[in-house]
């Protein structure tokens, strides 16, 4: 006999596809870790189930070792974080030899990160890792702004096209390129990533700052200048994805002080296709996951069965607050 | 170019984040507080010279979590009064921080009372390793005891600490080293005292112990014992860098073996964001930059590049 006081318990709703494409790359759900932010995914093993990722962005590689910036390397600023870390890393031979075959087989796609001081440099990486097992994509991080190279492959469309056609014309692996933000117009250079062949642009890398200690007169930051990142950092990363969204046709990874499941709705509904969670990783290591759960129930409040249900959804105008428009739905179911 | 050496492999893949329960918050000297959280996951595996990453959930300012050393792990039985019964449950339950107010996180964190809740992940790092010795030195200066105690319990075998199969060498003496700007800033010195180590205080303004630094009480301990054969005594230290490196040349010049924590920054404690490095030094005398919250924070005195 049933239960008269049980509650009625709604239909089943089928689980939403999270699949996300990202030019030729296929990822199971839109929630990755971004680069510098998650070593080389093998520190996390006691935080986060990576097999559930939808994919690591592994620490930014050089070809040759580098030790990085003399310390202090980080230093916090208002709900941000600000660093220069100056890409510390043994090189792509050791990162092929001590951890790519762990990072391959731990379940997530593999995007590598990859960072070369000259045009030249980006493709002879390239070229190095074409045919290697286990690269998901190449993510080129020609926006490190704590390696100061003469010229600035990030904040020349041309440079920019250049550095992504060399990258394409030696690899089949599909590849992403990560902008700065730190240009006076990101479409320009979005426009020459695209042009050059990029399957995605990840937008941003971090904003450069400086902190100062005003009682010893001196900079915070060994290197003086850093990259800021974090919460402070949101408003500026979703009006560059909004800004590219609106003016190219290429899928967009977006990425800047994501905390919260609303801040990766907010980037999604502007037009990314999937987010990073960078200093959010630092805040609590179990940020990625807690955000993969709460995913599925916030696109059932959006009434999306799939993540392009909802990418690039923002409609033109600012609307009233969420909270004045459910009122006046209320007034109106009330009043009918 | 440099050649890095090959990875050392260490992960903190035993420590666990969870969102614990303040117990207790009191202050134990200027400035400084004493801390303890509900927290079975991590304080039951803590051990010497381990640290957490503590934060306030929830709020972006400060964003980031902050280190503190493991101060002291204690059982449910430890802490309430007994019953007579014997305890079902022997695994430590309850972590005691002990820290001075610095800035943001600090002076947060000093006004949530019992209740409140903390975002933490640990137990981290590598602790320290003791070899067997006649006579365990403990040298800290300023907040950098904290280190330093569950060391020298241990070592007396006063408690274990971790699994209860850990076997733990044991020193015949343990002596405490303390030293501060002045005295109000000892606090609770009798917990080293109980413990049944030899405490000597040290403070720059004479307030308390001998007028000096802990280098000063070194020197004096010298004078009184004999030091032909420093292979019978090993040195734990912890506190601000000037100091551990004034220990780490006053140990090297009598070829007494010296272990140092080192309190370098740190926004991540787990290796993910490269933030915490140190100057290390490999066998062949090159050095690189290492994670000092996995690798470290405890190093040999000899393997810094201070
Ligand atoms: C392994 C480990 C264990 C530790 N254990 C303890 C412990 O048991 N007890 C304890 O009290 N402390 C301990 N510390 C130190 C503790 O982590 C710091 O005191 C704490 O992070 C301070 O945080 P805060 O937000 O209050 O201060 P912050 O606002 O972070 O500032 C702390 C101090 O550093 C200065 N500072 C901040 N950023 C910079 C910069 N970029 N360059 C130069 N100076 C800067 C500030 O001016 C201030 O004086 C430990 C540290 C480590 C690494
Ligand atoms: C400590 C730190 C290290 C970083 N290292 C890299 C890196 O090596 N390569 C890269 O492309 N981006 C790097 N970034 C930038 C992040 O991937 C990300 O673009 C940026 O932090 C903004 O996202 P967030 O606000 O979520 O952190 C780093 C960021 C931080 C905080
Ligand atoms: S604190 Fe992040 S790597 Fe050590």
């Amino acid at each position: 006999m049933s239960n008269p006081n049980k509650p009625l318990l709604p239909p089943p709703v089928p689980a939403p596809d999270l699949s996300v494409s990202l030019g030729r790359l296929r990822l199971p759900n839109p929630i990755l870790v971004a680069s510098g932010t998650f070593g080389y995914g093998r520190e996390m093993v006691g935080f986060v189930a990576l097999d559930r990722l939808g994919g690591i962005v592994p620490k930014t590689i050089t070809q040759l070792p580098r030790r990085g910036n003399v310390p202090w390397r980080t230093v916090e600023t208002s709900a941000g974080l600000l660093n220069s870390i100056g890409l510390d890393n043994d090189g792509i031979e050791a990162f092929l030899k001590n951890q790519l075959p762990w990072l391959k087989q731990c379940g997530a796609p593999v995007i590598v990160s990859i960072a070369g001081a000259t045009q030249p440099e980006f493709v002879q990486m390239a070229d190095q890792l074409e045919g290697v097992p286990g690269i998901a994509a190449l993510e080129l991080n020609i926006s490190c702004p704590n390696v100061s190279h003469g010229i600035d492959l990030g904040t020349d469309p041309e440079m920019c096209r250049r550095v992504v056609a060399g990258v394409r014309g030696v690899t089949k692996i599909p590849v992403i390129a990560k902008l700065t933000p730190n240009v006076t117009d990101i479409v320009a250079i979005a426009k020459g990533a695209q042009d050059g062949g990029a399957d995605a642009i990840t937008l941003i890398n971090t904003c450069q700052g400086i902190a100062v200690d005003w009682r010893r007169r001196r900079p915070m930051l060994g290197n003086v200048i850093g990259g800021l990142s974090g919460p402070a950092i949101k408003p500026i990363a979703l009006r560059c994805v909004y800004q590219v969204r609106q003016a190219l046709d290429i899928p967009i990874v977006g990425v800047g002080g994501i905390l919260s499941i609303d801040d990766c709705m907010e980037f999604f509904v502007t037009g990314a296709s999937a987010v990073q969670i960078g200093t959010a990783n630092f805040a609590d290591p179990r940020a990625s996951m807690n955000l993969l759960a709460a995913l599925p129930g916030a696109l059932a409040e959006m009434n999306a069965t799939r993540m392009t249900d909802l990418i690039g959804s923002l409609m033109a105008g600012a609307g009233a607050p969420a909270g004045e428009l459910q009122k006046a739905a209320g007034n109106q179911t009330h009043a009918s | 170019m440099h050649t890095p050496s090959p990875p050392v492999v260490c992960y903190a893949d035993a420590a666990r984040c969870i969102v614990a329960d303040i117990v207790s918050h009191r202050l134990v000297a200027e400035n400084t507080y004493r801390l303890r959280i509900d927290c079975p996951e991590i304080a039951a595996s803590a051990l010497p010279g381990q640290f957490v990453m503590l934060r306030i959930p929830e709020r972006v300012d400060p964003l980031l979590a902050r280190p503190l050393a493991v101060y002291d792990t204690f059982t449910a039985a430890d802490t309430e009064p007994s019953n007579g019964d014997t305890p079902t449950e022997a695994r430590r339950r309850y972590a005691d921080f002990i820290y001075t107010v610095q800035g943001k996180f600090t002076t947060a964190l000093k006004e949530l009372a019992p209740g409140a809740q903390l975002l933490v992940w640990g137990p981290l790092g590598n602790g320290f390793s003791v070899p067997t010795v006649d006579h365990l030195l403990l040298v800290a200066g300023g907040i950098g005891q904290t280190a330093l105690l569950a060391l020298g319990r241990e070592c007396l075998g006063n408690k274990l600490y971790g699994s209860s199969l850990r076997s733990v060498p044991r020193a015949k003496r343990v002596t405490f080293c303390w030293g501060a700007r002045h005295g109000g800033l000892f606090g609770d010195v009798t917990d080293f005292r109980d413990a049944g180590m030899d405490v000597r205080l040290a403070t720059l303004d004479g307030s308390v112990g001998h007028r000096g630094t802990v280098v000063d009480l070194l020197d004096e301990l010298a004078q009184t014992e004999d030091l032909l054969h420093p292979q019978s005594i090993h040195i734990a230290c912890c506190g601000p860098e000037g100091m551990m490196a004034a220990v780490a040349r006053w140990s090297a010049a009598r070829k007494i073996s010296c272990d140092v924590s080192l309190e370098a920054p740190m926004a991540c404690g787990i290796g993910i964001c490269f933030t915490c490095v140190a100057k290390i030094r490999d066998a062949f005398g090159e050095w690189d930059y290492r994670r000092t919250c996995i690798e470290g924070p405890v190093f040999n005195a000899m393997a810094i590049d201070w």
